[in-house]
């Protein structure tokens, strides 16, 4: 059976049991992944999976199910779900199926041309890549991880309101984690890059990338434990504000999770830290026409020059603050009911680069990798400390790497600290959303090393 | 779940090109989530999963693909597409599957899906009101219910045929504390390998208060200072320290490449001679047992090392080949979405001779991490750090004020061989573990142990 059928089927019987706007989410996605060790192919994985998901209104309360059996025989268990589960809901908040949007921006995020790569192109690159890293250095030992991957996904919503949307797109990846080792002393590099054309991964580059890194930090020690000026490097801050994107989210301001409510129009950040959500820009891996409930997505700086200018809204926080969706309305995957996510989120980048940055500190500590983000940091106080990886900066110039520190600070102080942002804009490994930053340098924060 | 003679058919489609193991796994998982924010039911979700992932190795190479069909077409056709990846002749491999009775280490009695959901919302609202009530600081309140059964079934063209079910369920109470601007939270997540009979045994009230006590200690507690020194761990979740300083070093994933700090180590001394650690995924009814795991081998009680002498590695079936060892019963995945490779299940520090009071009193300053939140590490370099979620200052061999925001870092091998305490107290506490091949659940557990020093990441200075 064909997928509008299915869900026609599932809208029909829906009514019969007593909902009444009805909502569908469905995708479908294909991937591959490469991953080479020792010259050889070790693991050749291959995908197909699809999963769908219903949520429907039931006596004025939202519920929903999903299921990875996506065909008739799972639509009574569907349904039954989704009426069983928005019989328990309490909340006030009211949760609204969306008819529709006047107009949708196009964003093209299928490349076709990637799914014409032969597979034999790919094994090749991933094997070039390994080679290249142990080519490059007597002291790479090992090659810990090194992995090619691509995959492509449809995801189709449609709703009893005479909402249909279809959304395409595809992506590659690979990332290498080498390994340097000099006496007794061990580090390890990393590089990746994402995009959808493969033509733009260079072996050799990416290699060298990591094998950098790695070589690096060999001789590492810690510093003294005190309170520095730290650069923190654009992979490393884009990390950082990764895991604070939460308290962006006008879900968590509600319900008195955010530092950040009651802050709007308020200058929460240095003068020169803008913050941008842009579901349009060019290259961007978590761009879309449309969010998780359907609405249109738009343009909209979160901070600017230091103030605060709107929380990111869904239909039902926004409904509840009186103001319009800001489209961030997200839903990872058929899994996931309805939350609130960045698009392409990023601090707009300065006028200097980092070496220039680096020039004129005079003693401090650049941090090129910050550890345990997972752990190491509280989003609701906003409190961190983390392990960290990186390297002292003495009279302008970069002296020794430095490890076994932890960097620790308040991020609500932080953004208010931040002397100088770099014109070094860099993204992260996308996911629901794509988050970057430039290098950052901040007043202060406590290291605690020796 | 599928018949003898497809899974036959399936497995042989696998090996048409060479492979010298073909192994299919199929998974119908019943998923059960529903989040109470300020007493109120915010969102649920129930969901299925359904899924099946064929494997196939070739000496040390591998291959996996996996589908949400069904059908003897699909399958066929996804076993010969995987093992289009290897080329070599048929060998002939006659497959025939003879079924094992499990018996399931994990009894559950009340079925989690029959139980009404106003009733687990019950349980949410008892842990949301005496967690909310705690004091007039805590000023919010969320609560999580979990449950899942997970049926699995495995195959492969050795003859192996098992079939079993996991029942999980766990609870999460996250407190947060608000004064003059600032927020703190505590967090606890009890869970077990339990059906709904967990709730109604569980101390609900406790775990609530405990939560709740946390978030109002932690707000009006100062930083925590920074630098070198010596560092008491409590029972239970504090065992996150061995699951990120060693735990993860002895999984063969990074042991079979020599990636790992503790490759080619057995026989030799890693840890000081009060630290014995153990995996074991057969304990009945804990968080990260199970009866056999995700390759069909029978969870078992693994000694990782004795006395500070390393005697084992986690080994699953494709590393082990690598490594020339045995499997030990720790090949798991979050879903048939990932290929299976050696975890950790219930991995703890065992018990030692001191009493927490002896330890405490024989401590002139450090810091004493009594809850501690989770961490990461790297295999390749040893360095592992985890956050303290409650802490205090250790002076004259008393528990003195508490400390918010540290964090313990340090490198697995030091670490080791710098537990100079370990207490008679022995406890464990529930996790979630992310690795390659996804989140699983495991437990965590230790008895009180001190280290002679650690670097804590503070913001205040020395002690």
């Amino acid at each position: 059976m064909d997928i509008k059928a299915l869900i026609d089927k599932i809208f029909e019987k829906g009514r019969a049991s007593g909902l009444e706007d009805m909502e569908v989410y469905y995708s479908a996605g294909t991937s591959l992944t490469l991953k080479v060790f020792q010259k050889e192919l070790e693991t050749y994985n291959l995908s197909e999976g699809e999963g769908l998901s219903l949520r429907g209104v039931y006596r004025g309360k939202m519920g929903y199910s999903y299921t990875e059996k996506a065909d008739e025989s799972s639509i009574d268990r569907l349904v039954k779900d989704v009426i069983e589960n928005a019989t328990i809901i309490d909340s006030d908040d009211e949760e609204v199926i969306f008819e529709g949007s006047k107009e949708y921006k196009k964003v093209d995020s299928f490349n076709p041309s990637l799914s014409e790569v032969r597979e034999e192109e790919k094994i090749e690159f991933v094997k070039k890549l390994e080679e290249e890293a142990f080519n490059l250095d007597d002291r790479i030992v090992s090659v810990q991880s090194c992995v090619y991957g691509d995959g492509s996904g449809e995801t189709i919503m449609s709703n009893t309101k005479g909402l249909y949307l279809r959304d395409k797109s595809n992506i590659a990846y690979t990332y290498i984690s080498v390994v340097a080792k000099e006496g007794e002393d061990i580090k390890t590099g990393l590089a990746y890059r994402t995009g959808n054309d493969f033509n733009k991964f260079y072996a050799k580059e990416i290699a060298r990338e990591a094998v950098e890194e790695a070589l690096a930090l060999l001789g590492a020690s810690p510093v003294k434990s005190g309170d520095y000026k730290v650069i923190i490097r654009n992979s490393a801050a884009a990390d950082l504000l990764e895991a604070f994107t939460g308290i962006f989210s006008a879900e968590a301001v509600q319900k008195n999770l955010s530092l950040l409510k009651g802050k709007l129009n308020e200058k929460i950040a240095s003068s020169v830290f803008t913050l941008v959500d842009d579901p349009y820009m060019e290259g961007g891996l978590a761009s879309r026409s449309f969010d998780g409930e359907g609405v249109a997505c738009k343009y909209k700086k979160v901070i600017d020059k230091g103030v605060l200018k709107t929380y990111l809204h869904n239909l039902k926080t926004a409904k509840k603050d009186g103001v319009e969706t800001t489209g961030n309305a997200g839903k990872d995957s058929y899994k996931s009911s309805i939350g609130i996510s960045p698009s392409n989120f990023y601090v707009e980048k300065g006028e200097r680069n980092l070496n220039d940055m680096i020039a004129d500190t005079d003693k401090g500590i650049l941090i090129t990798e910050l550890q345990g983000l997972h752990s190491g940091l509280n989003s609701i106080s906003g409190d961190f400390s983390l392990a960290a990886l990186g390297f002292l900066i003495e009279e302008g110039k970069i002296s020794r790497p430095v490890d076994q520190i932890t960097v620790a600070g308040n991020y609500f102080e932080m953004l208010k600290n931040i002397e100088e942002i770099g014109s070094d804009l860099k993204f992260g490994l996308p996911g629901a959303a794509y988050i970057g930053s430039p290098s950052l340098k901040i007043k202060k924060l406590s290291i605690a090393g020796e | 779940m599928l018949n003898k003679s497809l899974i036959e058919d399936t497995l042989a489609a696998a090996l048409s090109t060479g492979g010298d193991f073909a192994e299919i796994f199929v998974e119908d998982r019943t998923n059960n989530g529903i989040v109470m924010i300020g007493g109120k039911v915010e969102s649920t979700m129930s969901g299925r999963d359904y899924g099946i992932g064929i494997r196939i190795f070739k000496g040390f190479n591998s291959v996996y693909a996996y589908t949400n069909k069904f059908d003897k077409d699909t399958l066929i056709d996804t076993a010969k597409k995987a093992a289009k990846a290897l080329t070599g002749k048929n060998p002939n491999i006659i497959i025939d599957l003879t079924k094992t009775d499990v018996k399931n280490i994990n009894p559950v009695k009340i079925d989690p899906s029959k139980v009404e959901k106003t009733k687990k919302v019950q349980v949410m609202k008892r842990a949301y009101d005496t967690a909310f009530n705690y004091d007039e600081l805590i000023t919010q309140v969320t609560i999580s219910y979990t449950d899942f059964t997970q049926n699995i079934m495995v195959a492969n063209s050795e003859g192996l045929w098992k079939e079993d079910t996991r029942v999980r369920s766990r609870l999460g109470i996250s407190s947060v504390a608000s004064k003059n601007g600032e927020m703190q939270s505590g967090f606890l997540g009890p869970g077990a390998s339990r059906g709904y009979e967990f709730f109604e045994d569980l101390d609900i009230d406790y775990y609530a208060r405990e939560a709740s006590r946390i978030a109002l200690t932690m707000i009006n507690a100062r930083y925590s200072p920074g630098g070198r020194m010596p560092v008491i761990i409590d029972k239970g979740f504090g065992g996150v320290i061995f699951h990120e300083a060693c735990g993860h070093g002895l999984e063969a994933t990074s042991v079979a490449k020599g990636l790992s700090v503790f490759a080619g180590k057995i026989g030799q001394q890693i840890a000081s001679p009060l630290v014995t650690a153990i995996d074991d995924g057969s304990m009945p009814n804990q968080w990260g047992s199970y009866t056999i795991d995700d390759e069909g081998t029978q969870s078992r009680r693994n000694v990782l090392i004795e006395k500070g002498i390393l005697k084992g590695y986690l080994v699953d079936k494709l590393n082990g080949r690598r490594m020339n060892m045995d499997v030990t019963g720790s090949s798991r995945r979050q879903s048939y979405r990932f290929p299976p490779t050696s975890r950790m299940s219930n991995t703890y520090i065992d018990k030692g001779s001191s009493t927490p009071e002896e330890i405490i009193a024989n401590t002139e300053r450090g810091l004493y991490a009594k809850h501690m939140g989770g961490g990461s590490v790297n295999p390749s370099t040893g360095e592992f750090n985890f956050a303290v979620m409650e802490g205090y200052l250790i002076e004259n061999g008393k528990i003195k004020e508490p400390v918010r925001g540290a964090t313990l870092i340090g490198k697995g091998t030091e670490v080791l061989n710098k537990i100079d305490m370990v207490g008679n107290n022995l406890d464990q506490g529930q996790g979630m573990c992310g690795s390659v091949s996804g989140s699983i659940p495991a437990n965590v557990g230790q008895p009180m142990i001190r280290v002679s020093e650690l670097t804590v990441g503070g913001r205040e200075g020395g002690l």
